[in-house]
């Protein structure tokens, strides 16, 4: 039901999961876009929508985002909702999100449920495999999934509470107009604390770097 | 200018670009952010905004009910619970004619999220004739704050602004205009014409939701749909759209105000006819499968969504950790729960609302009523065991700003009646829960100026409290022996209620002291795995490795407070506890004796 709303325009490539390739991609224009931000507190996923909702805006798209965290606690459930174009409401139905970005791993299962069939999501963790059942459920919905440390990529440049600038830049390499490397990276330098935009920008800069990277890889493996 | 903002702060933005000269608010989920939206404009504007955080709901109204009378424009804001505390001043005050103007914002918590029951502000309102409005979106709660107020100027009543927490916590870019120049119409009519067989009336989020699933479902030229956004007086055109229509389907949160104040009988459908569900929140998967079911029974043909259930399939190999709300790691709230709860596991626990409501699960918590209900509880449990003749532990919690919003007449209630319990007042020096807002005894107002500071001490001298304590709740054993102390004083003839002030600041505003801070490294080097810390400590700052059979600590949580190593029963701490957990014991064994002999 409604499979050909809300997703990226012309993109039939961009949901199969045989052409992991970003190419594909480029210059495409977020039409309708449902992406849902899930993470735990004090991880920067409310600042990481905000980037994004502020880059849409930023290209003249109407964008809105819907938080739901508990209370004023560290460690609890963070679910922002991001919907760019033409909707009402800000909110998120099960198996409608274009993309489900996880930026704490037992929150990618929790929200698994919100991603729609030919998703694409972008899991925050160590891990290097995702286990036989649940890799075989994304390859049912035909959902491409990347996993990618960011933890490690924000403590490398000493940066812990980072990891969501690490998210960001492997979300840029997507590229999905308009939430590309450079617009993004100008949203983060108005939003984040001036001593901390460069040190941001950096890790922001690694995880760009390491999707150009797992291309790579994930090419030789399909092809 | 646009800005992106939350729904709190479009409201705050429209007030003062209507001219608001007084605000009061308590904070509470999810209103909490307005009064600071007020200051931020009030200081970017550089206006002469009176605004407080006043000590409850209360205060708030009355204060700005003052001002509205005097010839101000002012407003009040509050969640739906506490417009509660509120009520005296709204049900007589609505009929005073103002010389000024009142908008009183009250924002609902369909679910509920962050509150004890699900209310709506809006059958309130229609229930003792205030207007209300009901705003789908953060931009349109920006417009009709404007307009409120406006409206309350010309027709000189108070008005009730309504949101829910999915338009005050939902971020949208809002235009900014020079204060006193916005253009407000109303945006409530027909938004899809239909063909006059079915409609859906729909007012707030859920309106927002209606018109995203009719889209999703192809249904816009099949169902009309009109959309309301002042709840009461209801305007005359959706009742003719109602008698247009074979029926009518009402999508409305919290409760059915639209739904009664319809009143088509069998035409109109809702709540009551059991087509929507009568609790809990209209999510968008709630409302798609309301309008798909409408649809189809009235004869136009939309495919039901059914959901794949193979997703919950793969999931239930995977331990998703479970993540109930928690005290934060190095709360002193946990110290305090567990140097009760030591002191008598089989204590009755009244505690009261706020982040220290979350005792709960350290079992430390046996109810949560209303604000201050646990103080007042107490002594309904004390007189009920009194009457039988017993005297059962009963150790009362409360936090420092709901003391000051509430506690207070029940306290001097209860010291008039020699009531004995121990109330523990958890003082953190602010308002945690609701983002860490002032308190009177902070001795700072809301926008940061300084002034008196009420110490909680001196209230309870002033009561004539003969048992006063001020505790640091990091010292567990201090606090442990205070409590039997206290226990000990009420088991003495003349006694009334003994207060112990539990104080060390929250951690959200002030940073564990490096001297307070402990190694951590003998927790888990002599840890032998019985998970007694885990089950009765409950900080999010360590867990159990199940690999390693040993406990571990998150180093991105845990503050090294060390107050866990009293859960630990092989520690010394926990031994040296345990000692003094006894210690009372054989005193009470002694004198039992003592007593069988006489």
């Amino acid at each position: 039901m409604g499979d050909n709303k809300g997703e990226v325009e012309g993109a039939n490539n961009f949901y199969d999961i045989q052409h992991r390739k970003y190419d594909v991609r480029k210059g495409l224009f977020a039409m309708n876009l449902q992406i849902v931000c899930a993470g735990i507190g004090g991880r920067g996923v409310l600042l990481a929508s905000t980037i994004i909702i502020e880059t849409a805006i930023k290209a003249g798209l109407k964008a809105m985002a819907s938080d739901e965290y508990g209370m004023s606690q560290r460690g609890g459930s963070v679910v922002s909702l991001v919907k760019v174009g033409n909707f009402a409401s800000p909110l998120v139905g099960r198996e409608s999100a274009n993309i489900l970005l996880s930026f704490e791993e037992s929150e990618f299962y929790r929200n698994l449920p919100f991603l729609k069939t030919g998703g694409v999501t972008l899991v925050n963790t160590s891990r290097q495999l995702l286990s036989a059942n649940i890799e075989r459920l994304l390859k049912k919905r035909r959902v491409q999934y990347f996993l990618l440390d960011a933890d490690a990529i924000a403590m490398q440049k000493g940066m812990i509470q980072s990891s969501n600038m690490a998210m960001l830049g492997f979300f840029s390499a997507f590229d999905i107009t308009p939430f590309s490397c450079d617009n993004i990276k100008e949203t983060i330098r108005q939003k984040v604390k001036a001593r901390l935009v460069e040190k941001n920008l950096e890790v922001f800069q690694a995880g760009y770097e390491s999707a150009q990277s797992f291309q790579l890889i994930a090419d030789s493996k399909n092809q | 200018m646009r800005e992106v903002m939350i729904g709190n702060f479009a409201i705050a933005r429209g007030l003062v670009e209507a001219g608001l000269e007084l605000a009061a608010a308590y904070p509470g989920t999810p209103s909490s952010e307005i009064l600071p939206g007020i200051i931020e404009f009030k200081n970017r504007e550089k206006l002469a905004i009176h605004a407080e955080w006043s000590t409850n709901e209360r205060c708030a109204l009355e204060v700005a009910f003052g001002g509205a009378l005097a010839g101000r424009k002012a407003a009040c804001m509050m969640k739906q619970v506490g417009l509660n505390v509120a009520f005296p001043p709204l049900l007589h005050g609505y009929a005073q004619p103002l010389k000024g103007g009142l908008v009183i914002v009250s924002c609902d918590d369909p679910g509920p999220q962050s509150s004890q029951t699900e209310q709506d502000t809006r059958l309130l309102a229609a229930h003792f004739g205030i207007p209300v409005f009901d705003p789908a979106s953060p931009g349109e709660a920006g417009d009709i704050a404007y307009y409120a107020m406006k409206y309350s100027c010309e027709h000189k009543v108070p008005v009730i602004v309504r949101s829910t927490h999915r338009v005050s916590h939902a971020r949208e870019s809002i235009e900014l205009f020079v204060p006193g120049s916005r253009k407000v119409k109303l945006d409530e009519g027909l938004k899809l014409k239909g063909k006059g067989r079915i409609g859906i009336v729909t007012s707030g989020m859920t309106c927002s939701i209606t018109m995203d699933i009719l889209d999703e479902l192809n249904l816009g030229d099949k169902i009309g749909l009109y959309k309301v956004s002042r709840v009461f007086p209801l305007g005359t055109e959706v009742i003719g759209f109602v008698n247009q229509q074979e029926k009518t389907l009402v999508l409305e949160e919290t409760d059915v105000a639209l739904e009664a104040l319809l009143d088509h009988g069998f035409k109109v459908l809702g709540r009551r006819s059991g087509h929507v569900p009568s609790a809990g929140e209209l999510t968008y998967d709630n409302v798609r499968d309301i309008i798909c079911r409408f649809a189809n029974d009235h004869g136009i043909s939309v495919p039901e969504f059914n959901a794949d259930t193979s997703i919950e399939d793969a999931l239930k190999e995977i331990q998703i950790a479970p993540r109930p709300p928690k005290l934060c790691a190095g709360c002193s709230h946990r110290a305090s729960f567990y140097a009760m709860k030591s002191a008598f596991p089989d204590a009755v626990f009244p505690g009261d609302i706020g982040c220290y409501t979350l005792g709960i699960s350290m079992g430390a918590v046996d109810t949560c009523l209303d604000m201050g209900g646990g103080v007042t509880f107490a002594s309904g449990f004390y007189d009920t065991f009194a009457q039988d003749g017993t005297l059962k532990p009963i150790l009362a919690s409360v936090g420092d700003s709901t003391f000051f919003h509430a506690c207070l007449t029940p306290l001097y209630d209860s010291v008039l009646k020699k009531r004995r319990f121990v109330l523990v007042i958890m003082d953190n020096s602010t308002t945690a829960m609701t983002g860490l807002q002032p308190t009177p005894q902070s001795g700072i107002t809301a926008d940061g100026t300084s002034t008196y500071s009420i110490k909680i001490e001196n209230i309870i001298k002033g009561f004539g409290i003969e048992f006063l304590r001020i505790v640091d709740p990091y010292d567990i054993p201090l606090l442990l022996r205070t409590i039997k102390e206290a226990y000990e004083y009420l088991e003495t003839e003349s006694a009334g209620p003994a207060v112990i002030i539990a104080r060390r600041e929250c951690l959200l505003f002030s940073k564990i002291r490096e001297e307070d801070t402990r190694d951590m490294a003998r927790l888990v080097a002599e840890c032998t795995g019985c998970k007694i810390c885990i089950k009765t400590f409950d900080c999010p700052g360590s867990y159990f490795d199940e690999e390693k059979k040993k406990i571990c600590i998150d180093e991105g949580l845990c503050i090294r407070c060390g107050m866990c190593y009293y859960a630990c029963p092989t520690s010394d701490e926990g031994k040296s506890l345990k000692e003094l957990k006894k210690v009372r014991n054989e005193k009470k064994r002694r004198e039992g004796r003592e007593d069988s002999k006489k």
